[in-house]
Order: C-alpha cells, then sequence, then structure tokens
C-alpha cells in the first residue's frame, strides 16, 4: 500500500515525492510489454489505413439500410440488423455481468437446506475456526457503517448544507447536496432524460437503445447524487429494476425469435417497415432498440447501485 | 496519418498491460484492464476512418445526390463504429464486475494489496 511522504525539503534540490508505490516483477514486465508493443506495434504498421477500400460487410450494411430497413442510420442497421444476433448475444453479456454483481455484491444469506443442514458439523468448524473477536477497528467500522446506512441515524446529519453560514467548514455528510448543484441538475435533468429517449424514439442515432440507456443511468445517478438516496428509493429497488430488466431482455427474445419463426432466420425483419425517419422507421430495429433501452438502462442502474450499496457482509464463515 | 492513431493504441493498451502487470493494488489493477480496454475503442474508431470520408449517415444528401449515391461514396466504416458501441456499454458492466469483487475481496481481507491476499498468492 502507498503511504504519503513527509514534508517537502527545504532544501529543494529534490522534487517532492507525493506517492511511492513498489513496482513489482519489473523486468519480467518490462519484457513482456516491450514484446507485446513490438507484436502489436508490427501489426498495425501492416493494416489497411485510411485509403483502404471499406470492407464488404460494410459496403453491404450502406446498401440495404435504406431499401431494406428503411433507416438513414446505417450504424443503427448493423447494430439491430446485420449483426443483429451479435447484439443479441452481447445483451445476454450484459445481463450475465449484471447477475454477477448482483451475486457478488448480496450479502450472505443463511443457508437454509434440508432438515438441520446449517447445523451439521458446526461444533467442529468453530473448533478448526474459532469466530475473530470485534476489535477496536471493526467496532468503529460497524458503527460508521450503521451510521452511513441509516439515513435518519443521529441528529448531526441536516437535510441540505444550505443553511451552514459562508466560510464555516461544511458538515460531513447531509443526505442532499446544496442548492446550487440541486438547481443545476433540476435544470439538467429534464434535458438529459429527452434527449436519451430522443435517441431511441427517431431510430436514425447511432445505437439507439444503447447510448440512450446510458444516458437514462445519468439521469437516475444524478438524482442520486444531487437529493439523496430518498428520492430515488421508489424506483430504484431491486425487485422492481431487476423485473423490467428481465422484460427488456425477454422482448429481445422475442423479437429475434419471432424473425425465425416467421422470416426463417433470427433477426430477420418481420414487421412492416414506415417511411425513414419516422418513429417507426426500421422495423424491428426499433422494437430491439427500445428493447435494448429498457435492458441497458436497468441493467446498468442495477450493477451500479449494488456497487454503491454493496455493505460490508459480517456474517461468519460457515 | 492514421498510422499514428494505431500506435496511440497500441502504447495505451501496453499502459494497462505494465499496470496490471507491476501494481498489486487491485483498484489500479482494475483501471489497467480498463485501460486495455479503451485502447480497443481508439483502435477501432482509428480502424472506421477513412481519408476525407463523411459520418455514415444517409440524411440530408449534398445538394445533387441521393442517399444510395452516398451509400456508395466515400463514407467511414459504420461496422467499426457498431464495435464500439456496445463494447463501451459491456465494459461498463465487466468493470462493475470487476470493482464488485475487489469491493468484496477488500472487505474480507481488510486490504487492496493483490500480494497480501492469501489465497491469491502463488
Amino acid at each position: 500500500m502507498s503511504a504519503p511522504a513527509g514534508p517537502p525539503h527545504s532544501t529543494g534540490r529534490r522534487p517532492e515525492a507525493t506517492e511511492r508505490e513498489p513496482v513489482h516483477r519489473r523486468w519480467a514486465a518490462l519484457i513482456l510489454v516491450a514484446a507485446t508493443a513490438v507484436a502489436l506495434g508490427t501489426a498495425m504498421v501492416a493494416i489497411p489505413r485510411e485509403h483502404a477500400p471499406l470492407p464488404a460487410v460494410a459496403r453491404y450494411a450502406l446498401d440495404v439500410s435504406l431499401p431494406k430497413w428503411g433507416l438513414t442510420e446505417p450504424v443503427n442497421e448493423v447494430v439491430y440488423g446485420t449483426r443483429g444476433f451479435d447484439t443479441f448475444g452481447e445483451t445476454f453479456l450484459l445481463l450475465a455481468a449484471v447477475m454477477s454483481v448482483v451475486v457478488i455484491s448480496r450479502s450472505k444469506e443463511p443457508r437454509r437446506g434440508y432438515f438441520g443442514e446449517t447445523l451439521a458439523g458446526e461444533r467442529e468448524q468453530r473448533a478448526a475456526d474459532p469466530p475473530d473477536r470485534a476489535d477496536a477497528v471493526e467496532r468503529a467500522t460497524r458503527a460508521a457503517e450503521r451510521h452511513e446506512e441509516d439515513d435518519d441515524a443521529g441528529q448531526d446529519r441536516p437535510d441540505t448544507p444550505d443553511a451552514v453560514p459562508l466560510g464555516t467548514p461544511a458538515p460531513e455528510t447531509t443526505r442532499a447536496m446544496t442548492v446550487v448543484v440541486r438547481t443545476g441538475i433540476r435544470v439538467a435533468l429534464p434535458l438529459l432524460a429527452v434527449a436519451g429517449c430522443y435517441l431511441v424514439a427517431e431510430g436514425y442515432s447511432p445505437g439507439g437503445g444503447f447510448p440512450g440507456g446510458a444516458v437514462l443511468l445519468g439521469v437516475l445517478l444524478l438524482t442520486y447524487a444531487g437529493f439523496g438516496r430518498r428520492k430515488v428509493a421508489a424506483v430504484v429497488r431491486p425487485g422492481l429494476l431487476e423485473g423490467i430488466e428481465l422484460a427488456g431482455a425477454a422482448a429481445i427474445v422475442v423479437t429475434e425469435v419471432l424473425g425465425l419463426v416467421l422470416k426463417g432466420s433470427v433477426s430477420a425483419n418481420w414487421l412492416p417497415l414506415a417511411a425513414p425517419q419516422t418513429i417507426l422507421s426500421g422495423g424491428i430495429a426499433q422494437l430491439f432498440s427500445g428493447s435494448e433501452l429498457i435492458e441497458v438502462g436497468t441493467g446498468l442502474g442495477i450493477a451500479v447501485f449494488a456497487l454503491i450499496g454493496m455493505g460490508h457482509d459480517w456474517s461468519d464463515d460457515r | 496519418m492514421i498510422v499514428v492513431n494505431y500506435l496511440a493504441a497500441v502504447a495505451l493498451f501496453c499502459t494497462g498491460l505494465s499496470a496490471v502487470l507491476t501494481r498489486r493494488n487491485l483498484i489500479k489493477i482494475v483501471m489497467g484492464l480498463s485501460l486495455m480496454e479503451s485502447s480497443t475503442y481508439l483502435f477501432m474508431i482509428s480502424l472506421a476512418y477513412r481519408a476525407g470520408s463523411t459520418a455514415p449517415v444517409l440524411l440530408n444528401p449534398p445538394h445533387g445526390q441521393s442517399p444510395q449515391r452516398l451509400a456508395h461514396g466515400n463514407v467511414a466504416d459504420p461496422v467499426l463504429q457498431n464495435f464500439c458501441l456496445t463494447a463501451v456499454v459491456i465494459g461498463v458492466a465487466v468493470t462493475a464486475v470487476f470493482l464488485s469483487v475487489v469491493v468484496r475481496i477488500a472487505q474480507h481481507y481488510r486490504t487492496l494489496d493483490a500480494g497480501k491476499v492469501r489465497e491469491m498468492r502463488g
């Protein structure tokens, strides 16, 4: 672990080092990094550059974008059309990552096995691995965590720092941020929310649901940062978000599988095409994009809030 | 001169790799992995670039041109831009997995030093 250095020397001969961290396996790393740099650098010099013709798949996407999908945005056509199956796989990679975060961040539950499983071997386990006694550090950490988790703990936590006179130290913790930040967020939030939905609605933005979902996560995070957890508690609940996310995933599965059933290939378009640059242009691309908005927005929301709310698991190892 | 971008991506990748190899602070190792991931975004976007090209958008073609003519003209590669779009979102989720593992390790072993985490020594 790093340690801060002492005060700067008055001689001024050596620059002040603010942090020193030991470097491990210096030579092995140097050799491996140099070898990687040489290998990749050689490859980079040989690959196609800015004057090379476009690959056939890119030209194909540009060709079919308007006539076959009614999309003026070939990137969107690639994401939800030509390479729709790949996006389908990536969606479930995202789902797997979110599930991993949920499983890892969830605190340990008492095992609910069949008859007496929780008690089997408990005596031997205690003999082999006696539980640690809580020391002063642990007691202080537990108290601080309880204080942090409980919004109503103690009388020393004001709602906002607004009442504190200028020039005095601000309170250590408050439920919300200052009036300046809150006003800024109130102005930015509607714009951000509309921008996120607009990215999906018209069907001619690159990626549609992917950036749209990330923007909607930004809306949630800004509200949380500026106004405290109480304002988002009604929406940011595991039961609600996980349900919505799985509904988004189910909608994607249905969209893709119906292509196989009705048109003979996964991610084939089975919806009538509307005129380009309208809200329904793109056929299933728009449906896929909307479902992706739900999937990405809620999936990233679950992952980020699970990480933010990750408490210490104090239960004994059993 | 797009090759400069390619080499910058290699430099970024190697910076991340060296952080992963030489640091023992788990947060810095995750930062190194994120750097390696970012280098692929730079690489793919640079690979999509074509000299003098327009963005792959078939909207409002210049005077006297049709959208189909635009599609056959000099445009940037939309496929690589698609790779980047999805990779960024997946990257965020994967980094969240890394960080949640790091938080659990830190809580369990009360250290972020990979060298001190007994089970990971080897």
